[in-house]
């Protein structure tokens, strides 16, 4: 009886071991995922083999699957920087748009125009925009054009250089404009020429930035041909995921905002300097699934909670500025959950001349902890391919 | 010292441009990238054998340290041309400004409509109608930060905007205004 009690005993305490660990197992992956993100410092190692989706790097595409693919011309953001994404892929999944430059003059950035001969007017290069397919088949969309994004429905919107060339001195002017399918003709969205930045479509409404002097921006909204509104001075932060809102920075860079998009009201909004813990500034081009929104912040990367009238600031991720001395940009939800985050890391040069690398990292919000890629060259533009078009909502 | 090797580049420019003035000396600036909020602005001027001298002011420029990060970061390193300059310029930047050449960055990144310039209206005043931040008006160091441009105070008497702007004209004898071109008119370092 004692016996059999016994091995009933061990048996019963085995039973209760194994659900325990399997109890503390199953905790062990709720406690990282699914519990409550804290503020803190994000760890970083090297090792991130396959970074999430595709990515651009001089003249490759790495795919999802990881094939690499040969591109006609070099990436290239030179026109716009992390304003606009240089790579974006269409809704159906098969094509990829890419911007380039071509250099018609080296220029020194360590020299001023004059002391290089540059004349006023000197053609100095052309952005284009391509498109790259699935088949392999890599073709100009425009010249003198730079910025896409796809709408849901296949349609293509970017800006069309009055002149094609850039030129020392004078302002980079043109047109937005949407091209129904890819071999189609262009329509003009805008009514005025002037510097343009293609942001991003929100279901059918086409957002874009208009430069002013002193690089001022200012966020407009197309509804249509020539139907044209102001949004606000300042930038974007990011699309709600159902297209209706959109989060805006304010000039200063501190001041975050979530606009309805028909009619522009304010539905919440957040000063971060004031928010806990507080943050100097935050950037432009973050991204927004679910009720959470990731951008750049001063001290890296900065997460929002967006309530139906609210706006608070749920995480910050600090990371090490000796790592990484300027921070991040273009972070993006990489899940479902928001918990996952991709971003691109530059590294300038010590001295604002050749070596600037550029890394892409892979962060788990809930772990805070990072995984990045091998430097790339930072003139080879290592960054992801932007996504957004094929997700629901058609950003 | 780095404004030797500054008065080196500036002789050894072919476009400088400086009007026939028996008073005008060779005259440039160099803004020292410290932080965003506080580098020095400094204007110097050789006056010939060799001799020069400098004046310098509190300067700001972005709100990151990234030259790449268009409407957010610092301006990029280098020798910028002046592109011109107005007294009372009345678009989205308004007063006394200096207007800077276009500059690639270190990834290639083109830095566009950049200036050297303050707060103020286009009349040169002050328009402070609410108690935040107005653009036109100096409210004090948290208006040092930028886009990009060069940015000096609008505050006290003379104001450091009057100082540089009075200082460039005295000190080169160039007092033309509007559209025209000087070679190596700024050193960012």
């Amino acid at each position: 009886m004692k016996r059999v009690f016994g091995a009933r005993t061990t048996a019963a305490a085995l039973a209760v071991a194994s659900g325990l660990a399997a109890a503390l197992a199953l905790f062990g992956v709720f406690a990282a995922h699914g519990a409550v993100p804290k503020t803190g410092p994000l760890t970083v190692h090297a090792g991130l083999e396959k970074p999430p989706g595709a990515v651009v790097r001089g003249n490759t595409l790495v795919d999802d699957k990881g094939i690499r693919r040969e591109l006609s011309a070099t990436v290239s953001g030179a026109m716009m920087g992390p304003l606009s994404p240089v790579a974006v892929r269409s809704g159906n999944g098969k094509l990829v748009a890419y911007n380039t430059w071509q250099a018609l003059k080296t220029v020194d950035a360590e020299q001023s125009f004059s002391a290089q001969g540059i004349a006023d007017g000197a053609g100095l290069g052309v952005p284009s925009l391509r498109v790259h397919d699935d088949q392999g088949k890599d073709f100009l969309v425009a010249r003198g054009a730079y910025s896409a994004a796809w709408r849901h429905d296949g349609a293509i919107a970017f800006v069309q250089g009055a002149d094609p060339v850039f030129r020392a001195g004078r302002t980079y002017t043109g047109q937005v404009v949407v091209r129904q399918a890819i071999h189609g003709r262009d329509v003009v969205w805008t009514t005025d020429t002037a510097h343009y930045v293609v942001y991003s479509w929100a279901g059918d409404r086409l957002l874009f930035y208009r430069f002013g002097l002193g690089e001022k921006t200012e966020l407009l909204v197309a509804d249509g041909p020539g139907k044209i509104r102001p949004l606000t001075e300042g930038t974007a932060v990011a699309v709600s995921p159902d297209s209706t809102r959109v989060a805006v920075l304010s000039e200063d860079a501190t001041n975050v905002r979530v606009l309805d998009l028909a009619s522009g009201r304010e539905l919440a909004w957040l000063d971060v300097t004031t928010a806990t813990p507080p943050l100097q500034w935050i950037a432009y081009s973050g991204s927004w699934v679910g009720d959470n929104i990731v951008a750049p912040a001063s001290s890296g990367l900065a997460v929002f909670h967006v309530g139906s009238s609210s706006l608070t600031l749920e995480q910050v991720l600090s990371l090490d500025r000796a790592q990484f001395p300027v921070g991040v940009q273009e972070p993006r939800f990489v899940d479902d959950a928001g918990e996952v985050v991709a971003a691109s890391a530059d590294v300038p040069p010590a001295k604002d001349g050749e070596g600037g690398v550029s890394f892409l990292l892979q962060c788990d919000r809930i772990t805070r902890s990072c995984e990045r890629s091998a430097p790339a060259p930072a003139k080879e533009w290592l960054r992801a391919v932007d996504d957004s078009a094929t997700e629901e909502g058609g950003q | 010292m780095k404004v030797r090797a500054a008065i080196a580049g500036l002789l050894a420019a072919a476009a400088l441009v400086v009007p026939a003035n028996g008073s005008a000396y060779r005259t440039w600036f160099e803004f020292t990238r410290q932080s965003n909020s506080w580098s020095p602005l400094t204007m110097a001027w050789d006056y010939g054998g060799g001799h020069y001298d400098t004046q310098t002011w509190r300067a700001g420029s972005g709100v990151s340290t990234d030259a790449c990060w268009i409407n957010h970061g610092w301006l990029p390193a280098g020798w910028y041309d002046l592109w011109g300059h107005w007294d009372y310029y009345d678009a989205t930047i308004k007063g006394r400004v200096f207007y800077l050449q276009n500059k690639p960055c270190w990834n290639g990144t083109w830095r566009t409509q950049l200036f050297i310039h303050s707060e103020e209206t286009a009349s040169q005043g002050q328009y402070c109608p609410t108690g935040g931040d107005d653009p036109y008006c100096w409210e004090g160091a948290s208006d040092y930060y930028s886009n990009g441009c060069i940015k000096v105070a609008r505050a006290g008497y003379p104001s450091d905007l009057r100082l540089v702007h009075d200082g460039w004209h005295a000190r080169s004898g160039d007092y033309r205004h509007g559209s025209f071109g000087v070679g190596n008119f700024v050193y960012v370092r």
